[in-house]
């Protein structure tokens, strides 16, 4: 991966979480604040149906009353004849607009009673205990009908008249009816569960849509809230149908629990809000990641053109092109490391250059000590030669001739030993271009080998020819490939004075060929084959240091790389490699 | 008990004014200034008699609760069947009224009144109001409102000839359960308040007033027996159904089901008297004959027939057979009560068992 893809990814992802907890920020500050304004809605609907509770408490506390302090109330508490009322409450209701009412003696039994009017003559305890209702406060209480219990909102007051006391009880039923009198802002709703039965039972609920789902989603809420007899918040179903409700227990006079109301709150609204504010974020963030992406690819355009320029020129230095140089075009990092990076290569040309000088001196020096070295050699027996040939003429004339013939023959000899080191000295120095032409390198060893084979008895070396058969040919010029090949095996011979065994071997190498050449010498360390290639370094007592130099020479001229591989006292192996 | 002569109007009208014409015999001889006094005197006597004097004309407007829906008017039953042969039919409505008009030929002569109307279905606060705003001269009065009516209004009332009693099914099996919801029963609640005293409490078939041994069979509640009596009884046996056809009996129905249920039974009250294990019906004495009213009444009611016997003892003994087993529970015997206009004079229209008697009455305003 690229420094600028690295760039532009990691600027991409800062992009990309920044906006993605942006968006979560906004979701849930818009969550928490519809969640506050929901859970007003919920108190003022609390609150609503409490003062809606009040109202109708008050009502009924007002009807009662009145009922109470009616002439025909009078008259049924002052008759001593309670049988000719049992039907006067049904009218005392209905005048009165109570859906129950009792008219109850004062022992406590009931003389006429508007929701169950056969039921005269049984004793309504509750009216009469010391403890339990009182005047003008309305209560609820659970209140027995011909077809079962229902949960109603009451209130009693008392008539008393001709020294007899008669209980009016009067109330309405906490029902269906009573429900949808309430007035409930948009996807909110009431229920309300009358707690009548030891067993949660679903007709109980009132003011459900649909009773059966609606008693299995909220049974757990009530019963639990039944249970612990405190109000509880929850959130029914999920997604759009979700619901907020809070349920509150109602109690009866005797702190019974009778009911529990539950007000439920849409959870629609807030669902879809946040479906459309994920939607719109989702929008706005594809469109942000977007733009950011863009803005980091040019950003990191921007950045990394002047480092993509640096490591081009590094690359261009690097490939031997010393006088490249960056342009700078801003005064900050990247700036400041252009142009270091021109003062190092303008640096790096002027140490090459101070390098190749002190090389070439060098060089120069070498080549001195070596031409004075080989030079020196013969220079000695001649000069010998000459002051014996001079000696001999001025001290022994007679002699002379005698040491002239061996003098002339002693110099004759040196100065073609002189010719000789000058000669090798002009080879390398006038090494000529290759002239390439197929050349099958199997064909090349085995010429050489039989070259050598006097020479190998001789040195008491074993010669040994592994060629491939299915070498292919390469491009090469084979007199210097030739001459080469004479150079390292006659380093090998060298190699092994005791004698040994050399191996000439050829393997295919794709299109090319390789050629190696083994010794079983004594091989070379390590910082022998890191010079070997130097002209006129050596090894041997003998020699110029030139033979490897050509060999290098000629393999260079060829497009060919040689290696050499050896290990103290396991031999040296030379390697030829020719596309 | 009222005693009715028969239909001799013609001998009534003769011993009327028989009688007029003896007081006015009896009148001392007028002298000048007493003349005029005595004239006086005259003119409101003749005013007076002829006040009193059946008046021929006009057409008397019942009302009932009953809603007759047979396509032709009842030829037998209490009511309009009793109008024949004084009255003969003229126009039936199934279900809404009925009109009688007085027949010329009519054995014992032509009855006073021109016609009687008769509506039916009419609820009985309907017809209370109709008989205060003169819409009607004669209404039902139900037991419930007896007491309610204001001072002075006119009354015919029947002895009690209308038996009120449960009637079990086949599928109540178990005697126990019977006996049960008969011991369950608080006869006297229901009398007291639901039939504001009206009637009788009763354990027999035959009133007391036609048997002379009503009092013997027991009429009274027992709860702590019918506790035990029905929590004996496997539980499934222990809920049955009553069936109760007529509105008027509902509330008796209830205040059973209510007494039944602190016995422990559960008690359900159907409208479909043949869908219940048992029925809350009346049945209406047929008879001034006491053996020929209790073998009606069994044939009504599907029990077998009394042996036919003068004795009161026999008699006595052939009711007990058919209450053993509790197979039928007799609780109240209820009386016919109507209201009647003032306007109405004669009568009373109805006889002891309640049967209609309209030939002797007249309307106030009526041709002279």
């Amino acid at each position: 991966m690229t420094f600028r893809t690295r760039l532009l990814v990691v600027f991409t992802l800062t992009v990309v979480a920044s906006v993605g907890m942006v968006e979560w920020l906004v979701t849930r500050a818009t969550g928490r604040a519809f969640e506050r304004l929901e859970n007003q809605r919920a108190d003022f609907l609390v609150a609503q149906f409490q003062r809606e509770f009040d109202r109708r408490g008050q009502e009924i506390v007002r009807a009662v009353k009145d009922v109470a302090l009616s002439d025909a109330a009078v008259n049924v508490a002052i008759s001593s004849d309670d049988s000719a009322f049992y039907n006067e409450a049904s009218a005392m209701a209905r005048a009165h607009g109570l859906g129950l009412l009792e008219l109850v003696s004062g022992d406590g039994a009931i003389v006429s009673s508007a929701e169950w009017p056969v039921r005269f003559g049984y004793v309504e305890d509750w009216l009469t205990a010391p403890s339990g209702w009182k005047p003008g406060v309305a209560f609820l209480r659970r209140e027995e009908l011909p077809d079962g219990f229902t949960l109603a909102l009451a209130a009693v007051e008392t008539v008393n008249a001709g020294g007899r006391q008669l209980y009016v009880a009067g109330g309405q039923q906490l029902d269906q009816d009573f429900l949808t009198t309430l007035v409930l802002p948009a996807g909110m709703r009431v229920l309300l569960y009358r707690n009548l039965e030891p067993q949660f039972a679903p007709h109980l609920l009132a003011g459900a849509a649909d009773t059966a789902a609606d008693a299995a989603e909220f049974q757990p809420l009530i019963e639990r809230v039944i249970r612990e007899r405190r109000p509880r918040v929850a959130t029914l179903g999920s997604g759009a149908a979700a619901e907020t409700v809070h349920a509150l227990p109602l109690t009866g006079i005797e702190d019974n629990l009778l009911a529990v109301l539950l007000i439920s709150s849409s959870r629609r609204e807030l669902v879809e809000l946040e479906n459309s504010l994920g939607r719109n974020g989702a929008w706005v963030a594809a469109g942000a990641i977007l733009t950011g992406a863009l803005m980091a690819a040019w950003a990191t355009a921007r950045v990394t053109r002047p480092v993509r320029r640096l490591a081009e020129s590094a690359g261009q230095v690097a490939g031997g092109n010393w006088d490249v140089r960056v342009e700078v075009t801003s005064r900050d990092e990247v700036g400041q490391l252009a142009q270091a990076f021109n003062r190092m290569t303008h640096e790096l040309v002027e140490q090459r250059q101070r390098l190749v000088q002190t090389e070439r001196v060098a060089a120069w020096r070498e080549l001195a000590r070596r031409l004075a070295h080989e030079l020196k050699n013969p220079l000695f027996p001649l000069q010998i030669t000459v002051e014996n040939m001079q000696r001999a003429r001025e001290s022994h004339p007679a002699e002379f001739d005698e040491v002239f013939r061996e003098g002339s023959r002693t110099l004759l000899a040196e100065l073609a030993n002189l010719k000789q080191i000058i000669g090798r000295f002009s080879d390398f120095a006038k090494m000529p271009a290759p002239e390439m032409q197929p050349v099958n390198l199997n064909t090349l060893a085995a010429e050489t080998m039989k070259l050598f084979e006097a020479q190998f008895a001789q040195a008491r070396v074993t010669a040994r020819a592994e060629l491939a058969p299915e070498l292919p040919s390469v491009s090469a010029d084979p007199e210097q490939i030739a001459r080469a090949l004479r150079n390292l095996v006659l380093n090998a011979i060298d190699a092994m004075p005791e004698g040994g065994t050399l191996t000439v071997r050829t393997t295919p190498q794709g299109a090319g060929a390789r050629l190696e050449i083994s010794d079983s010498g004594k091989g070379l360390s390590q910082e022998e084959c890191e010079r070997l290639f130097t002209p006129y370094y050596t090894t041997k007592t003998h020699g110029t240091g030139l033979g490897l130099a050509i060999v290098q020479s000629v393999v260079s001229d060829h497009h060919g790389r040689v290696s050499v591989e050896s290990q103290p006292g396991k031999g040296t192996t030379f390697r030829i490699d020719l596309g | 008990m009222a005693t009715f002569p028969g239909r001799q109007r013609v001998a009534r009208t003769e011993e009327m004014s028989r009688r007029i014409s003896t007081r006015q015999a009896g009148l001392p001889a007028p002298r000048h200034r007493p003349a005029l006094s005595l004239l006086l005197l005259c003119t409101l006597a003749i005013t007076a008699a002829a006040a009193t004097r059946p008046r021929y004309g006009g057409t008397l407007r019942i009302e009932i609760h009953a809603s007759i829906e047979t396509a032709d008017p009842p030829q037998l039953g209490p009511g309009m069947p009793d109008l024949a042969p004084a009255f003969s039919i003229t126009r039936w409505e199934a279900g809404r009224r009925a009109a009688f008009a007085a027949d010329e030929n009519a054995p014992g002569g032509r009855p006073f009144l021109d016609a009687v109307e008769v509506e039916l279905a009419r609820p009985p606060r309907d017809q209370a109001i109709d008989l205060d705003v003169g819409k009607a001269e004669m209404v039902e009065i139900p037991p419930s409102e007896a007491r309610r009516q204001p001072a002075g209004r006119r009354t015919w009332v029947s002895q009690p000839v209308r038996v009120v009693l449960l009637d079990f099914g086949a599928r109540v099996d178990d005697p126990r359960v019977r006996e049960a919801l008969a011991l369950a029963v608080d006869r006297t609640a229901i009398f007291n308040v639901l039939l504001q005293r009206q009637g009788e409490i009763s354990g027999a078939l035959l009133p007391q007033w036609l048997s002379g041994y009503a009092f013997l069979f027991n009429a009274a509640s027992d709860a702590a027996r019918a506790r035990e009596l029905a929590a004996a009884v496997p539980a499934q046996a222990r809920s049955l159904s009553i069936g109760v056809e007529d509105p008027a009996l509902r509330p008796i129905a209830e205040r059973i089901a209510l007494n039944a249920r602190d016995a422990g039974l559960a008690v359900s009250l159907v409208p479909q008297a043949g869908l219940a294990d048992a029925r809350l019906l009346e049945v209406r004495i047929a008879a001034t004959d006491p053996a020929r009213a209790l073998a009606a009444i069994a044939s009504t009611l599907g029990l077998p027939a009394p042996a036919r016997t003068d004795s009161p003892d026999a008699l006595y003994n052939a009711e007990r057979a058919l209450l053993d087993g509790f197979r039928v529970v007799p609780l109240f015997h209820l009386t016919d009560v109507y209201g009647v206009a003032a306007r109405v004079k004669g009568g009373p229209g109805i006889s002891p068992l309640g049967e209609w008697r309209m030939e002797n009455v007249w309307l106030e305003g009526g041709r002279p």
